[in-house]
C-alpha cells in the first residue's frame, strides 16, 4: 500500500505530461496540416464537385450537369489525340530511358576509373530546369541548328536522306518528328536519374551470386541475363512505376515545344496539356477538372498496383 | 515532377541514416559519395573473368570506356553549345563553330536592357521565390518532421498518412480548384500572386518525410537528457535535435531550391504579371510571344543564367542532390 502511493503520484504527472506532449505535437504539425488540408485534400475534393458542373470562373457554377463532362470526354477527338499521343510517348520514352538508365548503372557499378566522374556527368542533365533545357533543344534542333549541322559534316545526310529527312529536317516543327524529338530529350535528361534508382538495386544484390555464377563458368554477359537481370525486378517495377507516372504527366516539354494546342498539328498535345487547354484556352474549368479527374484514377490504380506487388521491396 | 511516390515505404525507418553520406563500400573511398544514400552492404560486383581470353576482355573494356565517355560528352556538349552560342551574333549563332566571331556581349546587354523584364528582374524574382520555399520548407518540414517522429499524440499515424496521401495527387487535379479558389480570394492579382505560389509549394510531404526519417535515427537519450533538464518541447527540440540533423536539412534545402528554381507548372499557372515571371517561365513565354523565335542569342544568355545557380550547387553539394532523388522520385 505504501508502494502504491509514489505509483500513482508518477501516473497522474505522466498523463500531465501526457497531455503537454500531445499539444506540443499538434502545435508542431498545425500549419502544415493546415496547408496539406486545403491545398491538397481540400482541392482534390473540389476538383471531383466541380467537374460535375458547368462552371465559369466569374460567375462561379451554373449548372449541375452529372457526368456530362465525362461524356463529353468519350466523344471528344482532340482529347483521344491527346491519349494516344501520351500513351505513345510514354510506352516508348518509359523502356528507352530504362535501358539506358540500366545500361549505365551496370557500368559505373563496376570498377572503373573516373567513376565518381561518370555518375555525376550522367545525372548532369537533370538538375537544370525543363524550360531551359527544352528552349535549349529546339534550339538544337531546328532546320539550321546543330543537330542537322554536325550530321550534314560527318557525312551521315545521305542516311537521314534514306529515312525521308532532308539536311534541314525541322524535327520540332515536323509532326512526324516532335513526339519523338520529345522522347530523345527527356531520355536524355532523365537516362541518369533511372541510373541512380537502379544503383541502388543493383547494390542490393549480393555479392556471392555472381561468385556462384561465375564458377558455374558464366561470362559476364550470361552472369547479366541470367543473374542481374531477374534478381532486378522490384528494380525494373519501382523505375517503370515511376516512368510511367511521370509520363502519364508530360506537360512542360509539350507546352514550351507546340504552345497550348500542341503544334504542330496537335502533334505535342497531351492528356495534361489538354487539361490546361481546357482549363485556359476554353475556359472550360469543369471540363478540365473532369481531365483532371480521369488522370487522377489512372495514376492511383498504377501505384497501387505497384505497392500491392512490391510494397517493401523498393529500388530506392 | 514534385508528386512522385514516396520511394520508401511509409513508416519504415530507414536502413542507415541519410547523415552518413560519406560513408560508402570499403576500400572505395569518396568514389561512391554520388550514390552514398544506398546501403553500405554489397560492394559492386567485380568483373567477372569469364572463359573469355584477356584479349577480349581488355577490347570489351576500351568499347566500354568509349561508349561512356561519349555519353559523358553528350551530357555536357548542349550546355557548352549554349554559353557558346550567348556571345555570338546572330547570324554567327547558326555556323558550326567553337569560337564566336566575332565575339560579343550584345546580347548579354540585350538580355539586360531590351528584355521585358530584363534579366536581372527575372534572377531576383527566381532568388526571392526559391529563397522563401526553401526555409519555409526546412521550417515547417522539421517541425512536422520531428513531431511525426518523436512527440506521441493521438492521431498521429492517420495525419501522418494524409501527409503520404498528398503526394498520391497528381498536380495537375489541383489546377482547377486552386485557380478557381485564388481568383476568389483575390490571390491572382499583384503581388499576391507570390503568396498564392508561395503557399502551394510552402511545404511538401517529401519534404517532412525526409526530416522524419532522420529524426527516428537519432538515439532518444540526448533528448531525454534535456527533458529531464526540464526543457520544454521546443527547445529540445531547437536546441538539441535541430542541430543534430544538418545533414538531412541540407537535403532538404537543395531539393527544394532546385525544385523551385527550376518550377514550371505551377510559376506559369499562378503568375499572370510579367513583372513577376521567374526564370524558367519567362524562356516559353519570350518564345511564345516576345519576338525572340530566331533570336537566340539573347535566349542562350538566359538559359545561362537559368542553370549557372543549380551548376553551382551540384558542384558543391552533389550528394544531396543525389539524396533529393531518393526522396522525390523522377521528374517529368
Amino acid at each position: 500500500m505504501t508502494a502504491a502511493a509514489p505509483a500513482q503520484r508518477a501516473g497522474k504527472h505522466g498523463r500531465t505530461g501526457e497531455r503537454q506532449e500531445a499539444l506540443a505535437g499538434y502545435a508542431f504539425i498545425a500549419i502544415p496540416m493546415l496547408l496539406f488540408l486545403v491545398l491538397n485534400i481540400g482541392t482534390t475534393l473540389f476538383a471531383f464537385y466541380i467537374s460535375l458542373w458547368d462552371w465559369n470562373y466569374r460567375l462561379g457554377p451554373q449548372e449541375l450537369i452529372g457526368l456530362a463532362n465525362f461524356e463529353k470526354l468519350l466523344g471528344d477527338r482532340l482529347f483521344h489525340t491527346a491519349i494516344r499521343n501520351t500513351a505513345y510517348y510514354t510506352v516508348i520514352w518509359v523502356p528507352l530511358t530504362m535501358a539506358v538508365g540500366l545500361f549505365l548503372a551496370v557500368i559505373v557499378n563496376q570498377k572503373i576509373r573516373g567513376q565518381t566522374f561518370f555518375r555525376a556527368a550522367f545525372y548532369f542533365p537533370a538538375i537544370a530546369s525543363s524550360a531551359a533545357i527544352t528552349v535549349l533543344w529546339i534550339f538544337l534542333l531546328q532546320p539550321d541548328g546543330l543537330f542537322n549541322e554536325v550530321r550534314g559534316a560527318i557525312g551521315l545526310n545521305p542516311l537521314y536522306e534514306a529515312m525521308g529527312f532532308g539536311p534541314n529536317h525541322n524535327w520540332f516543327g515536323n509532326s512526324g518528328t516532335a513526339m519523338n524529338s520529345v522522347i530523345i530529350l527527356n531520355a536524355w535528361t532523365t537516362s541518369g536519374t533511372f541510373m541512380l534508382f537502379y544503383l541502388a538495386s543493383l547494390q542490393s544484390i549480393s555479392h556471392e551470386v555472381y561468385e556462384a555464377a561465375a564458377i558455374d563458368g558464366a561470362g559476364p554477359w550470361q552472369a547479366f541475363w541470367k543473374v542481374t537481370f531477374p534478381l532486378l525486378k522490384p528494380g525494373h517495377f519501382f523505375v517503370a512505376t515511376v516512368g510511367v507516372i511521370g509520363g502519364l504527366q508530360l506537360f512542360d516539354q509539350a507546352l514550351i515545344g507546340g504552345g497550348s494546342n500542341g503544334d504542330p498539328q496537335y502533334a505535342l498535345m497531351t492528356v495534361v496539356l489538354y487539361l490546361y487547354n481546357a482549363a485556359f484556352s476554353q475556359f472550360n474549368p469543369g471540363y478540365a477538372a473532369s481531365i483532371g479527374v480521369v488522370l487522377f484514377f489512372v495514376i492511383l490504380v498504377i501505384s497501387l498496383i505497384q505497392r500491392r506487388l512490391f510494397g517493401n521491396t523498393q529500388a530506392a | 515532377m514534385r508528386n512522385a511516390p514516396p520511394p520508401n515505404p511509409p513508416g519504415e525507418p530507414p536502413d542507415q541514416p541519410l547523415g552518413n553520406v560519406t560513408v560508402g563500400a570499403e576500400g572505395q573511398g569518396s568514389e561512391v559519395a554520388v550514390v552514398s544514400q544506398l546501403p553500405a552492404r554489397a560492394a559492386p560486383p567485380p568483373a567477372v573473368a569469364g572463359p573469355v581470353g584477356d584479349r577480349t576482355r581488355g577490347l570489351r573494356r576500351t568499347i566500354a570506356y568509349v561508349l561512356i565517355i561519349s555519353y559523358a560528352l553528350l551530357m555536357f556538349v548542349p550546355f557548352a553549345w549554349t554559353v557558346i552560342t550567348s556571345f555570338k551574333t546572330r547570324p554567327d549563332a547558326l555556323r558550326l563553330t567553337i569560337i564566336p566571331d566575332p565575339f560579343t556581349t550584345a546580347p548579354w546587354q540585350f538580355a539586360v536592357d531590351t528584355l521585358d523584364p530584363g534579366i536581372i528582374t527575372l534572377f531576383t524574382n527566381s532568388v526571392i521565390l526559391a529563397g522563401i520555399v526553401t526555409i519555409s520548407n526546412l521550417v515547417l518540414g522539421s517541425l512536422g518532421g520531428y513531431a511525426f517522429a518523436r512527440l506521441r499524440f493521438p492521431g498521429r499515424e492517420i495525419l501522418f498518412l494524409v501527409v503520404l496521401a498528398t503526394l498520391m495527387i497528381p498536380d495537375q487535379l489541383r489546377l482547377v480548384p486552386l485557380y478557381v479558389m485564388y481568383t476568389e480570394l483575390g490571390l491572382t492579382r499583384g503581388l499576391a500572386q507570390y503568396l498564392g505560389l508561395i503557399l502551394v509549394l510552402a511545404i511538401s510531404a517529401t519534404s517532412i518525410f525526409l526530416l522524419r526519417q532522420y529524426f527516428l535515427s537519432i538515439p532518444k537519450d540526448l533528448e531525454e537528457a534535456a527533458r529531464i533538464d526540464g526543457a520544454g518541447f521546443f527547445t529540445t527540440f531547437r536546441k538539441v535535435m535541430l542541430p543534430l540533423a544538418s545533414p538531412a536539412l541540407a537535403a532538404v534545402a537543395i531539393l527544394q531550391f532546385q525544385g523551385t528554381w527550376n518550377a514550371f507548372f505551377w510559376p506559369v499557372i499562378l503568375l499572370r504579371d510579367r513583372d513577376h515571371w521567374t526564370i524558367p517561365m519567362s524562356l516559353y513565354l519570350f518564345r511564345e510571344s516576345g519576338g525572340l523565335v530566331t533570336n537566340w542569342p539573347p535566349l542562350m544568355a538566359v538559359i545561362v543564367i537559368a542553370t549557372i545557380p543549380i551548376l553551382v550547387l551540384y558542384i558543391f553539394f552533389q550528394r544531396f542532390f543525389v539524396e533529393g532523388v531518393a526522396a522525390s522520385g523522377v521528374k517529368g
